[in-house]
């Protein structure tokens, strides 16, 4: 089967995975997160700034491209 | 998980499933194209065929970007791979596509430095990584994917990466979608639209197709029930006589697109005046290149490529199973010739490929039906 993670590559099935955010460096546009198996990644978010620590990201190819939730405010 | 868990309940997905029924025309049988490979795989690994009334067939379209590479650019992507000095990065399934002497995957084996990337950024941390090599990104993908690259690029240039490059064969949707519509052997009552696309280029684009061609377009989110959905809102349409784009996917899908990605992609890219499409020829304005301004960063302009034109095996069908002509059991080579192990024309190669799709989740269905 493919050789691409989980048997189907992330660019032909436009897959986008839902990530939480961990921590955000806004100078360099970059989010650290986490999906739901704990795996985290360097995400690209210049597409859905403004992002904070707990909201829900569509992550593709290593980019933001829709943010889900906010994350509930103090 | 507010996109997953509440779009795959079963119980409503017979709700819905009971929905599409109650809508069907008896003795009317219906053709929807879902437009991209995400949908297809969601099809086959749900069974959402098999939820559906016999008279509502779906169509596999062109959605797959590996897919639609043609293998004189798979043989220009080995040829950089074989460059002294260079790190040829990619996605995963693009490295199994034939190019005519072999793959990306075939070219690691006999020493190229071929890696298998996630995501661009990936790329550029093996430049940085890697100083004294040639780092290329082999960067694919519809508009979903297309501002990844760009950011990654402008990335570059911001923190002065002169050892990366990228060899672009990012391709748009709008025009093969023309290209389909204007075949005279195709057939189609609607669309399922591209989601993730139409999350970076929105509703609009599409509004071509009922307008011009007076079928109707739904836009639908991956998971089971945003696909029966979908098709249960295409099939309302037709019984209501309405013919327009719809957004099944609003969760996620703004009707204006994200113009944040729409600005860096017409700073990075510019249009290639044609781009071939394996299996559908040469289509105008279909293809993305480096800008003038990010020439420096163009690995075709960086290093020599072959640029040659390789034909299509005999064999291959895949024109007529990307234009959605024939299914891919009906293609002469599909299951024997032609295998997921051993691809002979790309719908088998990626895993969202209709054939590959077929192969792997929906031929057991079929037997059933046999049975």
């Amino acid at each position: 089967m493919s050789v691409c993670d989980g048997g189907h590559c992330v660019t032909c099935s436009d897959e986008a995975v839902s990530m939480t955010v961990l921590r955000v460096d806004a100078r360099r546009g970059l989010a650290l997160c986490t999906d739901r198996s704990g795996v985290r990644s360097t995400v690209e978010i210049a597409l859905v700034e403004p992002v904070t620590a707990g909201d829900e990201l569509l992550v593709h190819a290593g980019t933001a491209i829709a943010a889900a939730a906010k994350a509930p405010r103090q | 998980m507010k996109f997953v868990d509440e779009f795959r309940d079963a119980e409503l997905g017979r709700v819905v499933a009971g929905e599409i029924l109650a809508a069907v025309e008896p003795g009317r049988h219906y053709k929807f194209m879902e437009v991209c490979g995400g949908h297809t795989h969601s099809i086959y690994k749900y069974g959402i065929d098999d939820l559906l009334p016999a008279n509502v067939e779906l169509v596999h379209g062109p959605g797959c970007p590996v897919c639609v590479i043609p293998m004189g650019r798979v043989d220009d992507g080995i040829a950089l791979a074989h460059q002294d000095g260079v790190i040829f990065t990619c996605f995963g399934d693009m490295m199994r596509v034939p190019g005519s002497d072999g793959s990306l995957l075939d070219a690691k084996a006999a020493g190229a430095d071929v890696r298998m990337v996630y995501s661009p950024l990936d790329a550029l941390r093996i430049a940085k990584q890697n100083p004294d090599r040639q780092v290329v990104f082999f960067a694919i993908g519809f508009e979903t994917t297309a501002p990844s690259t760009a950011l990654t690029l402008k990335r570059a240039r911001a923190e002065r990466v002169a050892n990366f490059s990228c060899m672009c064969s990012h391709v748009t949707i709008v025009p093969p979608l023309r290209a389909l519509l204007e075949s005279p052997d195709l057939r189609l009552d609607g669309f399922i639209g591209p989601g993730h696309v139409s999350t970076i280029v929105g509703a609009r684009p599409f509004e071509f197709i009922p307008a011009d061609y007076g079928k109707p377009v739904v836009i639908a989110g991956f998971e089971p029930l945003d696909i029966l959905h979908a098709i249960s809102m295409i099939l309302r349409q037709l019984a209501t006589g309405r013919c327009e784009v719809e957004n099944q996917y609003t969760r996620v899908v703004p009707y204006e697109g994200n113009l944040r990605a729409l600005e860096v992609m017409a700073e990075v890219f510019e249009l290639r005046p044609h781009f071939e499409w394996r299996g559908l020829g040469f289509i105008s304005h279909s293809g993305l290149k480096l800008s003038d301004a990010y020439a420096d960063l163009d690995a075709e302009q960086r290093f020599a490529v072959p640029g040659l034109r390789v034909a299509d095996p005999k064999a291959c069908q895949c024109g007529e199973v990307l234009k959605g002509v024939i299914k891919p059991w009906e293609c002469k080579v599909f299951g024997t010739a032609c295998t997921p192990e051993r691809p002979i024309g790309t719908c088998m190669v990626s895993s969202e490929g209709a054939c590959a799709a077929y192969y792997n989740f929906g031929r057991f269905a079929r037997e059933r039906e046999v049975v």
